[in-house]
């Protein structure tokens, strides 16, 4: 056993929490030890002057996210820690495959949902509960979406219990963000401690965006074999446009607003400077209900009138498919594993949180009487947001979720807390490394021939000593994830 | 007219890497807007530091110096408003180009709208452009010792040679890093029809405030507004070559004219030398060749008809300009005006902006 010195020493885990680089005798993990150790051997002084120049790369490249109630716009950095979160070869296998069969069935369900609805026929999900989820579109109903894939995108958020088993948290089906930022802080990893990496033997990241741009293309419509797409952003206010900037550099695609587009004959075009040009595929960072005034929202000055009767027709792409919401809403979450026993005929091979559903007269009851306990979410909610944690709530905030709940009870599920695991985190106030909580975002690509699980993620960490809630609109941070390779490298 | 940047092979090439492609309007907007602020943004930092450079010597009021410079930037009634006369106080007249809010080209405000067309094309730009556009606003911002508000109030000639070097460097890096296509073509349409206007405003200013018949090959002094003329030959070389390092043109100039600085030599240069890249000659007629990729002659059906003939009709006018340039001011106002009607005529073909009738009738150059 090797005893750490310099930045690890003393490193104060927090008990009943599993901790992803330092096991429960003080000591590096073993299959981590070696960039551990090179690590630990760095000075307070030293990791703090590699952490401002981080900081500043990120600052002068832009890597940016707009904070909303500024009125001057301003713009943040993500707060990112060059302390890596890793993940070995072997958990990686597990996590993968994992994804892979659960993205397998969420697609298989929304196809079914949107079509014949067997799952209800066959199986005890409850088909009111399902069909009531706001993300639910039933004028789309029996529309075979062009390209065949419905989420053709996806993160799905991951978090560690005690014991180190992997849990999936939640799904994000419709426009899930971060990855921009996976590719970033893997370049600056690699700048700044390039010997460390080189010892971890790490998967890269980089070539998302290739891969992203391959599936792209081949999810355009039937028939279209050099199909143009584009980028489709709100615009440079929306929180994630340094994202959407990003993936359209990285693929070489125009990156568009919704005026740049219009609709004629039912097929989508783009207004250059020497005409319409024809768009096949539009990966749309735009919600469903700002996606087409004519369809849906009429005030939306987002959107592009016609775009779903193009959608509709076949002759466009939309990434992901509108009407996604309904398979990540999270009252139909529990039932994701019946989902994969039902479409694949297997177990399922990720764990899920166990849920209660307040929809449920004898859930809610359960929920009602142990507030204090659990963690209460909206459905439709995210990034935080709509959330009790009810071990940290005041009476008062109890009592208003508790009148919430009995107002509209299918808005609101409950988890108990469960004790995510940590990660070694640079505090900068105190010059040290500490243990914070941490959550992994994988993001799976899924063209016509099936998943891809990029090797890698957005671990975001909560950077509030004590705090359970990662999102950056709360306070959170990001690390870069370094999955290790299978074998050794020669 | 005599020389030409740019061979027609080089044209041919270009026109085949062009591709039928086109650029989102609102993407060719940006850029061009982009590159408009950028060429001012080095101008008006220019134009800042060769004047802190002259008033520094005696023999000028303060005045003198200052108070083109708020005319050039448009400014001049609403300085008068908030300051009232305060034309001779340098101090005041830097800080109100450079910082204030609501001064509508002050280099902070420029630099932020370069940055701000920049981020909405962010996947026009290569990296390194977008990083060094960034990095000056960031810069800028800066409330450190480095920052820029430290540098301004401790060492002001670093900081305005800094937003130079910084400008520069990202008028260079698009050169060199990006493709050379579309969007660029529409950055350096902006950058060259910002600099003929800037050029020739600069000129005309100067000219009022300090000129005096320059056909007439005078030397005297022809100021209705100041009290007291200038009819110091030290002086009004001094003036003069101000003038010209504020158009970075200082050297190129005494190259050609062997070091005498006269104000008709001085105009001459400014406006009808080709070979000078400052020039209204020259910028205009770069502004013409970008066009002319973007939306060929030949190709009569794109949009952009009326623009291109405008540009050809102001390109051809400017060329057959007698040498002795008589009426130097109402030259001047018809670049300016003529450029600003360009300008509103490509928004209109080519970018999307809703017809302005008033302003959209072209009259005859």
């Amino acid at each position: 056993m090797k005893s750490l010195s310099g930045l690890l020493t003393d490193y104060p885990a927090l008990p009943g929490t599993f901790d992803e680089l330092i096991g429960t005798d003080g000591a590096p993990r073993p299959e981590f030890a070696e960039c551990l150790a090179m690590l630990g051997a760095l000075s307070p002084d030293e990791f703090a002057r590699a952490q401002s120049l981080a900081e500043l790369a990120l600052l002068n490249q832009g890597v940016t996210f707009s904070v909303y109630k500024d009125s001057r716009g301003t713009e943040k950095i993500f707060p990112f820690c060059l302390v890596p979160r890793m993940v070995s070869a072997r958990d990686w296998d597990h996590v993968q495959r994992g994804l892979e069969q659960r993205i397998t069935a969420l697609n298989l369900f929304l196809d079914d949902v949107y079509g014949d609805q067997r799952l209800f026929a066959e199986t005890k999900v409850p088909r009111d509960l399902v069909l009531g989820a706001q993300g639910y579109l039933p004028k789309l109903r029996h529309i075979r979406p062009a390209g065949g894939v419905r989420v053709v995108i996806a993160g799905i958020d991951l978090i560690r219990d005690p014991d180190g088993v992997y849990r999936v948290l939640e799904d994000n089906l419709r426009t899930p963000s971060g990855v921009s930022y996976v590719v970033e802080n893997r370049v600056l990893s690699k700048r700044i401690f390039p010997r460390i990496f080189d010892a971890a033997n790490v998967q890269r990241v980089d070539s998302y965006p290739t891969k992203l741009a391959e599936t792209l293309s081949s999810v355009a419509p039937d028939g279209i074999v050099d199909p143009n797409i584009v980028v489709l952003t709100p615009g440079q206010f929306n929180s994630a446009y340094f994202e959407h900037t990003f993936l359209a550099r990285n693929m070489g695609v125009d990156l568009v607003q919704g005026g740049d587009l219009f609709v004629d004959d039912d097929k989508v075009f783009l207004k250059t400077t020497r005409g319409p040009r024809r768009i096949h595929v539009i990966y749309r960072r735009i919600d469903d209900a700002f996606l087409d005034p004519e369809h849906f929202r009429p005030d939306s000055m987002l959107g592009v009138p016609g775009l779903m009767r193009a959608w509709r027709a076949g002759n466009v792409t939309l990434v992901n498919a509108p009407g996604n919401g309904v398979a990540d809403d999270k009252a139909v979450y529990p039932f994701v594993p019946d989902m994969i026993r039902f479409y694949l005929g297997e177990e399922p091979i990720l764990e899920q949180v166990p849920t209660y559903v307040c929809l449920r007269d004898n859930e809610r009851d359960y929920v009602l009487d142990h507030l204090d306990e659990l963690v209460v979410k909206a459905v439709d909610e995210a990034g935080g947001y709509g959330m009790l944690m009810g071990p940290q709530a005041s009476r008062a905030e109890i009592a208003e979720f508790r009148a919430r709940i009995i107002e509209n009870p299918r808005r609101y599920i409950a988890q108990p807390r469960v004790e995510l695991s940590t990660c070694p985190t640079w505090i900068p106030d105190k010059r040290q490394v500490a243990p914070r909580r941490v959550d992994l975002r994988p993001y799976i690509l899924t063209s016509r021939e099936g998943p891809w699980v990029l090797p890698g993620g957005l671990s975001r960490v909560a950077l509030v000593e004590g705090s359970y809630v990662v999102n950056s609109s709360q306070g959170g941070g990001s690390k870069d994830t370094w999955v290790q390779g299978n074998g050794g490298r020669p | 007219m005599t020389q030409r940047p740019r061979n027609s092979t080089n044209f041919h090439l270009r026109a085949q890497r062009h591709g039928p492609a086109g650029l989102i309007s609102r993407v060719a907007d940006c850029c061009m807007w982009f590159g408009r602020y950028l060429e001012r943004a080095e101008s008006i930092a220019r134009q800042l530091q060769a004047t802190s450079s002259l008033a520094l010597d005696a023999e000028l009021p303060p005045t003198r110096c200052w108070h083109p410079l708020v005319v050039v930037a448009g400014e001049e009634a609403h300085f008068k408003e908030r300051f009232g006369e305060a034309f001779g106080d340098g101090e005041r007249v830097q800080h109100f180009l450079v910082w204030d809010d609501r001064c509508w080209v002050s280099l902070f405000r420029t630099v932020a709208a370069a940055r701000e067309n920049a981020r909405s094309i962010r996947e026009v730009l290569s990296g390194d452009v977008w990083e060094t556009v960034n990095e000056l606003y960031v810069w800028m911002q800066n409330e450190g010792p480095e920052g820029g508000p430290a540098v301004y109030r401790a060492r002001r000639d670093d900081f305005y040679r800094r937003v130079r070097q910084m400008t520069q460097l990202a008028l260079g890096l698009m050169r060199s890093t990006m493709l050379h296509d579309t969007a660029l073509d529409f950055i350096w349409l902006g950058v060259m029809l910002e600099r003929t206007n800037q050029t020739a405003r600069l000129l005309d200013v100067h000219h009022h405030a300090f000129g005096g018949e320059v056909g007439a090959g005078a030397t005297e002094v022809h100021d209705a507004t100041a009290p007291g003329a200038l009819n110091h030959q030290v002086v009004e070389t001094a003036v003069w070559v101000s003038l010209l390092r504020a158009c970075s043109g200082f050297e190129p100039f005494v190259k050609s004219f062997a070091g005498r600085v006269t104000p008709a030599a001085v105009a001459h240069f400014l406006v009808t030398d080709a070979r000078f890249p400052r020039s209204v000659t020259y910028s205009l007629h770069a502004a013409y060749e970008r066009f002319s990729y973007l939306r060929p002659p030949s190709d009569g059906d794109l949009p952009g008809g009326e623009s291109l003939a405008m540009l050809a009709r102001l390109d051809k006018w400017i060329a057959n300009l007698p040498p002795s340039l008589p009426d130097l001011h109402a030259i001047l106002t018809q670049i300016v005006d003529e450029t600003a009607r360009i300008g509103e005529t490509i928004g209109r073909e080519l970018l999307g902006y809703e017809p302005t009738p008033s302003v959209a009738s072209s009259p005859e150059g």
